[in-house]
């Protein structure tokens, strides 16, 4: 029965990755057959600037777009995750951006960004003179500051976090009833519940889905910053690992310098697993009730 | 003064009224055990009480004071949960320790009196496990524990001892009155089970679909049941119900009866199976139980009856027996009301 | 070399994943693949050349594959000569046909042009076809010529009062004129540095103009510098001459000290193609692909002036081709439809769009390219510019040097990097680039 899907798995999946790992100690520019390298590319890239701007820039995004995701994901997911009117179009409404097609939605938030005719500019210049904010300041250059583009990235990815709010909202649902009753009776405020009670119960879902979006932002860092700012501003303001990769693969035709930057976000995969799967040791006796 | 009161307390769940006007004093001190089949809004009395339910009409008083409004937090009610609620990622000391800590009770004081509360339960040598390693029994006595370490006005216990296996029950049970005697707490336990509330109850509530049936001391409820339901519901097997105008007379001095179709209701060890003259019967089954025997008979007009009888002294399968009751040995229901009519 | 076949095995695999590669061989009469990229009506231009080619030709098929952009055509490109079933025709700018050159993946057409009966190479600009030239050998076939221009907004020009540019104008000139068209909404005169917390944003801009190392290119060598240090084999991005360096500063000189260029942000807010066409943009310097856009200006008359000048009239040649692939399994056919595309006929399609320039000299000069109806009025500006055009080096890792140029000289016109800082990064970013790549 499982047959053909580890024939897809193999196919799609384990080949071609076997065949990047092998790409990766080859010099290969896809037009001549690949010739061996050795550990050339490797040693290239830890002399690239771009690669190591890039590796950063997926780190630091991962650092603080996770957390955020996760926390807003779990805000979603607790404030909504009862009966009550309005309810139903709330959880809808939250998973709304999830459902937008990629590049559709990075072309939403080309318009929304606009420094002049966004929205979101022209609401910041609300109240304001000459262009600046009613504080006085100008509002954020959104497409062309270093700074202010990785935040629009992070602020673009803080919408898509439907998939995690479901997770979340089920795992919530799944939660003894009795035990918040339990808190009533003892009179615990919302902040006790949530620190005593909610949080370190939903801590191995919250661990486990901080991993799988950490492994997620590798990619899903690729549209917006293809779509949006381009890997700019310059230089390389938000050249994440996975725009590296297709740049230097496909525009360049690095290929096999490509590959090796792909197996290091590989790597770097492994490490979120194998981090996962002690979390899930770690946490496996909560289950045990 | 009452330790708790509800007055004329109804409450709903979605449309359906699931308590009618339900009537209760408790005494400070006293153990009231709330009996009822599943679905008669046992566990509804406990949550109303608590303040986890709203009411629609009618009100709570504790220890003097009307809590209806109040919050669950503010009503210093401390419950006991059939599936103990325990917190899984919580040890033992930190569980019974919860409602102190989180009213800011500090923490070694809150530690301390979770041990002292562990000691009077027996669960001392737990402090430091996580619920997930402990065994039914000693879940039980940890939510025990959490419900004692504050002092509250009112125990709301429900269904406890449900989920332990009958040895443990019995034993938990004996444990649970003395407990009670020695704390002396006011104290409302629910539970479906008969034997549990007979041997632990100063009082007995009989629920019947969100109605008390009767309210009175085990004994009241054993020698006066209040009516049909509560006749069949305590007791096993149930009372035997006969039409009054039925193929059995009652042996002794009949009372005067009241010209109104009636039941005759008479438990299994009220039956005399050997009597000289009686209403004869064939014998269907009969169980063993140690001394006793209890003897499945049907009556020649059809009616099948209960009776205990000593074991050595047990009729055969098969075999005809007369049988007869005495009046004074019986109870009389008015049939339209099913409640007990006493001439 | 063992693995070899085993990891082609695996790469087919690979491939066919992306659904790059078909891998079946050509039959006879199968459709002659043409890969391009562009704008709707552009595609539409190709449409219609292959309908008139397969209505003139009976039997011929050519089968249009169109990518997205740029960027997809070359990835789709190189994954498709990957997966060994390339398209058997493409179309590529000579700035990032290198790659392609260097590595094999382009059939030599001397032979074939020679043998021909119907194309003569003494038709087309010879600055075009030299473009193309690899190692000697003619490996694609120009399509058009084109060079940069200044686009102007005629009735802009006049409601200010304001002297259009005219051929031979200065840097100066330029400069002194896109001040003077860098109006507020009550079109005073107003100074676009101040825009950022000042009282009034330029509502109308003297200049747009990229600020990429192919805008510079021309400038410098219009004063008499280089842009690499040796234009036969580079090995750096030069600009450290005082030529040059001037052509560098005063271009930076336009956003920051004299604010005729609109700002980073209002770059992104609305680019300069549209800022013109919506008429809030003077001037914009750029290549003859902008008119097919502009023809659909209807509130303004526009025109075009040839470069400023520095010291002598140099412009930067723009150029795609018809290349067709080594590995092409259609050859035959594929020439024949190069044939029809390169004539007369083939030409004047494509220039009815109005992108380009014809690289057929004829057509360039017949009402096909300079219909007067049509603006702008003053074509013949691209057709004067050829002779005085210059190409850029063309290395096969020249579509990254210019994406590094760029964000460099960005910052550089935005922010103001020091101009020794830029000239210095511009140098040693671009050797690693230089020394990985192959000329021609």
């Amino acid at each position: 029965m499982l047959t053909p899907y580890l024939v897809g798995l193999l196919v799609l999946v384990l080949l071609p990755a076997l065949v990047t790992l092998g790409m990766a100690f080859t010099d290969y520019d896809l037009l001549r057959p690949p010739s061996w390298a050795g550990l050339d590319n490797f040693t290239a890239l830890v002399d690239d600037p771009i690669f190591r701007v890039a590796l950063l820039n997926s780190v630091v995004f991962a650092l603080v777009a996770v957390p955020l995701r996760v926390l807003l994901a779990l805000g979603l997911a607790l404030l909504l995750h009862r009966r009550a009117p309005g309810v139903g179009t709330a959880r809808t409404v939250a998973l709304l951006p999830t459902a937008v097609p990629e590049i559709a939605y990075g072309l939403l938030w080309l318009w929304l960004f606009n420094p002049l005719y966004g929205p979101i500019n022209q609401l910041l210049r609300v109240g304001g003179e000459h262009g600046l904010t009613a504080l006085g300041r100008t509002p954020p250059q959104w497409l062309t500051d270093p700074t202010s583009a990785r935040a629009g990235i992070i602020l673009m990815s803080l919408f898509t976090v439907g998939e995690t709010f479901v997770v979340l909202l089920a795992a919530r649902r799944a939660l003894p009833r009795d035990v918040y009753e339990m808190a009533a009776v003892e009179d615990a405020t919302g902040w006790d519940v949530f620190r005593r009670i909610t949080l370190p119960l939903m801590a191995p879902v919250l661990a486990l889905l901080a991993v799988r979006d950490a492994v997620a932002s590798l990619h899903f860092t690729f549209v917006p910053a293809f779509v949006v700012t381009d890997g700019g501003p310059p230089p390389y303001a938000t050249t994440y690992l996975s725009l590296f990769v297709y740049q230097t693969g496909f525009e360049y035709l690095r290929y096999g310098y490509a590959a090796a930057a792909t197996l290091v976000m590989m790597l770097l995969t492994l490490a979120a697993v194998l981090v996962q799967w002690r979390l899930i040791r770690r946490y496996r006796r909560f289950y045990q009730l | 003064m009452s330790g708790l009161v509800l007055d004329g307390v109804s409450a709903a769940y979605r449309d359906t009224t699931v308590l009618h006007e339900v009537r209760l004093t408790v005494s400070r001190g006293e153990l009231l055990v709330v009996l009822g089949p599943s679905g008669a809004g046992k566990s509804t009395v406990l949550r109303v009480v608590a303040g986890l339910e709203p009411v629609t009409a009618g009100r709570v008083h504790i220890a003097g004071r009307d809590v209806t409004e109040a919050r669950p937090g503010r009503r210093n009610v401390s419950m006991v949960f059939q599936s103990y609620a325990l917190f899984p990622h919580l040890t033992v000391v930190e569980n019974i320790a919860f409602g102190l800590e989180v009213r800011d009770t500090p923490r070694g004081e809150a530690r301390q009196r979770a041990r002292a509360a562990a000691e009077t339960v027996g669960c001392a040598g737990l402090l430091d496990r996580r619920p997930g390693q402990l065994s039914g029994g000693e879940r039980q006595r940890v939510a025990l524990a959490r419900a004692l370490v504050r002092e509250p006005d009112v125990f709301l216990l429900d269904e406890p001892l449900s989920n332990l296996d009958l040895a443990l029950r019995a034993e938990m049970r004996a444990e649970l009155r003395a407990l009670h005697d020695r704390i002396g707490a006011t104290m409302v336990h629910v539970t479906h089970d008969q034997t549990e509330a007979l041997v632990l109850a100063d009082r007995i509530a009989v629920l019947r679909d969100g109605r008390v049936e009767q309210v009175g001391t085990p004994d009241e409820i054993w020698r006066t049941p209040a009516s049909t339901f509560v006749a069949r519901f305590v007791g096993s097997p149930a009372m035997n119900l006969l039409p009054a105008d039925g193929p059995l007379r009652p042996g002794g001095e009949a009372p005067t009866l009241p010209d109104e179709p009636l039941e005759i209701g008479f438990r299994p060890e009220a039956v005399i199976l050997d009597a000289a003259e009686g209403t004869p019967a064939t014998v269907d089954r009969v169980e063993v139980i140690g001394e006793d025997a209890y003897a499945y008979l049907t009556l020649s007009a059809g009616q099948p009856v209960v009776a205990r009888v000593p074991a050595v002294r047990r009729p055969e399968r098969g075999a005809t027996v007369r049988l007869d009751v005495r009046w004074a040995d019986t109870h009389l229901f008015h049939v339209a009301s099913g409640r007990r009519c006493d001439p | 070399m063992r693995p070899k076949p085993l990891l082609a095995l695996a790469l087919c695999a690979a491939l066919a994943v992306t659904g790059c590669g078909s891998g079946s061989g050509s039959k006879a009469g199968a459709p002659v693949k043409l890969l391009v990229f562009g704008a709707p009506e552009e595609l539409g231009a190709y449409r219609t050349l292959i309908d008139a080619y397969q209505t003139a030709r009976p039997g011929e098929r050519v089968q249009l594959i169109e990518a997205s952009d740029r960027k997809d055509l070359l990835a789709r490109l190189a994954t498709s000569v990957a997966g060994g079933a390339p398209p058997d025709v493409f179309l590529m700018n000579y700035r990032f046909y290198g790659q392609f050159a260097a590595k094999g993946v382009v059939e030599p057409l001397d032979d074939r042009i020679a043998a021909s009966s119907v194309l003569d190479p003494a038709d087309y600009y010879p600055v075009a076809m030299e473009a193309f030239r690899w190692d000697g050998a003619q490996l694609c076939l120009p399509q058009n010529v084109s060079s940069l221009a200044v686009y102007y907004n005629r009735t802009l020009f006049t409601r200010f009062g304001v002297p259009e540019p005219v051929a031979g104008w200065t840097w100066n000139d330029l400069v002194g004129t896109a001040t003077l068209m860098t109006r507020d909404d009550r079109g005073l005169v107003i100074k676009g540095t101040e825009a950022e917390g000042a009282a009034r944003l330029p509502a109308v801009h003297g200049l747009g103009v990229e600020p990429s190392i192919i805008r510079l290119a021309p400038l410098v060598w219009s004063n008499g510098g280089e842009i690499v240090d040796d234009p036969q084999q580079p090995t750096r991005l030069a600009l450290e001459s005082p030529e040059a360096r001037e052509a560098l500063r005063n271009l930076i000189d336009l956003r920051l000290a004299y604010g005729v260029v609109p700002s980073d942000a209002e770059v992104e807010a609305e680019d300069d193609e549209s800022r013109f066409l919506n008429g809030r943009l003077a001037m914009l310097m750029t290549s003859r692909r902008a008119t097919t856009n502009f023809r659909t200006v209807t509130g303004f008359e526009w025109d075009v002036a040839p470069l400023p000048v520095y010291r002598q009239q140099v412009g930067v040649l723009h150029s795609d081709a018809y290349c067709m692939t080594r590995g092409s399994r259609n050859k035959d056919a594929a020439w024949r439809f190069m044939e029809y595309a390169m004539g007369e006929e083939g030409q004047r399609i494509i220039a009815a769009t109005g992108r380009t320039v014809p690289s057929h000299v004829e057509v360039s000069r017949s009402p096909a390219f300079l219909d007067p109806d049509q603006p702008p009025r003053n074509s013949q500006v691209f057709l004067d510019a050829i002779p005085t055009v210059r190409a850029l080096p063309t290395v096969s890792t020249w579509p990254e040097i210019e994406d590094l140029s760029y964000g460099i000289l960005e910052n550089a016109v935005h922010r103001g990097d020091k101009l020794d800082d830029v000239i210095r990064e511009l140098d040693t970013k671009s050797r690693p680039m230089f020394a990985r790549g192959e000329d021609g």
